[in-house]
């Protein structure tokens, strides 16, 4: 019974829709005491790194009073009550205790790069830095048979507790032959599932390791795919975006850290804490779109009073992601704020139905998935061509050699 | 009245209520539908202090339309079945009757009404085939629809309770899953209004061609609800 109530609820209710705020008071309760626990049991373990992260948020200048600030950000962004800020914070003192292991597949190092920003770094950013890295190939010292080692030597010591991060897409195509890691040639696809099957959840960051991304974009010539669409049983956390937003990685680390559970997620597994809303809905240009102000060109007068970006291809309405919330590089901007359109990288199938950059009706891009609006309009007037055209020959032929039924009747 | 004929009624008051409801919103919301997919016009940039909501007001009159099409669909699928005029649905059953009454109006129409073997003074089964297809089309539009519009309600709250946007997932959250995602639900709702625009052609010029060739007075329906027809064809 109750499965077939599932069956049911996921035939007719994408998870995607819904992101409640408030589950009422007996259940935080009941949350916050499993939290006191699971962070119980963490400091009792012995740290994996002898770092003290009080000093290192001072050296970067950075006071209890603005911990304790970004502390109720995160709870908040995490869409927890107030009452979760002393757990969050002792949480994220508590993240060096969770390892980490990243793999990169096949990508450009985007979300790696988004990770390592460290110019004068916030404090997300110094948490990401100090988080127990065990294995990342890009950016440690070791390589080759060494590399190999410390992986092994990693998947060994933390077996079932580690989360593994996922950089890239996996390239299923030739059997998996585009792309292989170390002297015994295995492919992405083997070493993903063999890293992956000892981890205590699977996240995959970045729109490549979610639905395959630009690699998996029109012709897909590797036929590259998402991590989702080949990893059965183990949790799976998507953070897509094109990179990720570290402030994500951060709240799915924090979230993971104080409960020991996934956060919530959508149909597509985003946790919804980040990709629950639409990003035109929190877009600082609204109120232009609702006045039907919009940017016809670049650098005309629209563009320099900021109004909406749709007519230059903004695809905000159709987006979920929370970069017009947190922003990029330091919270101070994201594309929007900087005058161009948002190309829906949080969404499948981006690169193909999202980033052509022109209105949605204006665009004469022909995946094989389908192709986009002006083939629509086109295909549209098309139809009403033929209309008219069935409806001339007809009426013509009517007038012509029509027989009205009173005529019928006078013969 | 022209002698032999007599006249016969074929809408009731009810059903051309609903006819020209469902002509103006089909209307304004092809209208402002176009303008959301792209707008063609805009408020004037040198003018920026003003009260000028230009979007929002295409938007308000695109789902005003949309809810008067809501009203009227319900009331038609309601009329479909229980109606105390004529049921609709009789006509759809495919049965050797239907079947070769749906021909021959066809055929009718094919032959430049030079055949003409089925009653005409009563909504034959091709004329409800042809409006059921209308109404499947609208429907879809519908659901499509009201699936991007609840999008903007994320948070499961709406100004009218929770129970609004709980009830469009119910009902329209499949289409995500049918035609691939947001992209695709907006897709086939921009699609299908250029098939219900070809639907509308098509049903204007069979209305005036029914009214030259019948000599019925067809055109006549949807103004006084009646039309005439033979005497000598009554029994
Ligand atoms: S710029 Fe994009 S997201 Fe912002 S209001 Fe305009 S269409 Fe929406
Ligand atoms: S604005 Fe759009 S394209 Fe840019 S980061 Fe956000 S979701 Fe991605």
């Amino acid at each position: 019974m109750a499965e077939r109530r599932e069956a049911f609820k996921m035939l007719f209710s994408a998870n995607s829709a819904k992101v409640e705020t408030n589950k009422g008071d007996a259940y935080y309760d009941r949350l916050f005491q499993q939290c006191r626990a699971r962070l119980d049991e963490l400091k009792a373990s012995q740290p994996l790194q002898a770092i003290d992260f009080h000093e290192i948020l001072s050296d970067e200048g950075y006071d209890r009073r603005e911990f304790m600030k970004w502390a109720s950000a995160a709870t908040a962004m995490l869409m927890l009550p107030p009452m979760f800020t002393p757990l969050v914070a002792e949480a994220a003192e508590l993240m060096t205790r969770v390892p980490v292991i990243w793999l990169e597949l096949q990508d450009c190092a985007g979300n790696s790069e988004a990770l390592l920003r460290s110019d004068g770094p916030k404090i997300d950013e110094i948490l990401l830095d100090i988080i127990s890295l065990e294995f990342h190939e890009t950016l440690m010292a070791a390589a080759g048979h060494q590399a190999d080692a410390q992986l092994e030597d990693a998947m060994h010591a933390f077996k079932g507790k580690y989360l593994l991060f996922v950089e890239g897409a996996i390239p299923m195509g030739m059997e998996g032959q585009y792309g292989t890691i170390g002297a015994s040639g295995e492919t992405f696809h083997e070493h993903l599932v063999r890293v992956a099957a000892d981890a205590a959840a699977v996240v995959a960051v970045g729109s490549c390791a979610t639905y395959g991304g630009i690699p998996a974009a029109a012709p897909n010539p590797t036929e590259a795919v998402g991590v989702m669409d080949v990893l059965k049983g183990k949790p799976i956390i998507n953070i897509p975006a094109c990179p990720a937003n570290p402030a994500n990685m951060v709240g799915v680390i924090l979230h993971f850290v104080l409960t020991g559970q996934v956060p919530e997620l959508d149909s597509l597994l985003r946790p919804k804490f980040a990709f629950g809303y639409r990003i035109h809905d929190n877009c600082e240009r609204r109120a232009h779109f609702d006045a039907g102000e919009f940017v016809e060109e670049w650098g005309d007068e629209g563009a320099k009073n900021n109004f909406c970006l749709y007519k230059m291809g903004c695809k905000g309405p159709m987006t979920f992601n929370n970069c017009s919330i947190v922003r990029y590089n330091e919270g101070v901007n994201w594309p929007i704020g900087v005058g161009r359109g948002c190309i829906g990288c949080s969404e499948p199938d981006f690169w193909d139905k999202y980033a052509y950059e022109r209105p949605m009706s204006d665009a004469n891009i022909k995946a094989p998935t389908g192709g986009v609006e002006k083939t629509v309009d086109q295909f549209g007037l098309g139809v009403l061509t033929a209309t008219a055209v069935g409806i001339g020959i007809h009426a013509a032929a009517s007038a012509v050699a029509g027989k009205k039924s009173d005529e019928g009747e006078a013969q | 009245m022209k002698p032999g004929y007599e006249k016969i009624k074929r809408m009731t008051p009810a059903m051309r209520i609903i006819h020209w409801v469902n002509v103006v919103s089909i209307l304004a919301a092809v209208i402002t539908g176009l303008y959301i997919a792209h707008p063609y016009y805009q408020s004037f940039i040198a003018d920026p202090a003003v009260d000028k909501y230009v979007m929002a007001w295409n938007r308000w009159i695109h789902f005003i339309g949309a809810i008067l099409l809501d009203v009227t669909s319900v009331a038609v699928a309601y009329l479909y079945f229980f109606s105390r005029f004529e049921k609709p649905y009789k006509k759809l059953v495919p049965n050797a009757r239907n079947v070769t009454e749906f021909k021959e109006v066809l055929i009718n129409l094919l032959t430049l009404n030079r055949r003409k073997n089925f009653d005409s003074s009563h909504s034959d089964s091709f004329n409800v085939v042809y409006f059921t297809i209308m109404h499947l089309m609208l429907i879809l539009m519908l659901l499509t629809g009201l699936q991007m519009y609840v999008h903007g309600l994320a948070s499961g709250e709406s100004s009218i309770g929770a129970w609004w946007p709980w009830m469009l997932h119910m009902t329209t959250d499949w289409t995500l899953w049918v035609f691939g995602g947001n992209m695709g639900v907006r897709y086939v709702h921009h699609l299908m209004m250029w098939w219900i625009v070809a639907w509308v052609m098509f049903h204007v010029y069979y209305q005036i061609w029914r009214t030259i060739f019948w000599q019925e007075g067809d055109i006549a329906i949807a103004f006084g609800g009646s039309k005439f027809k033979k005497s000598s064809e009554t029994e």
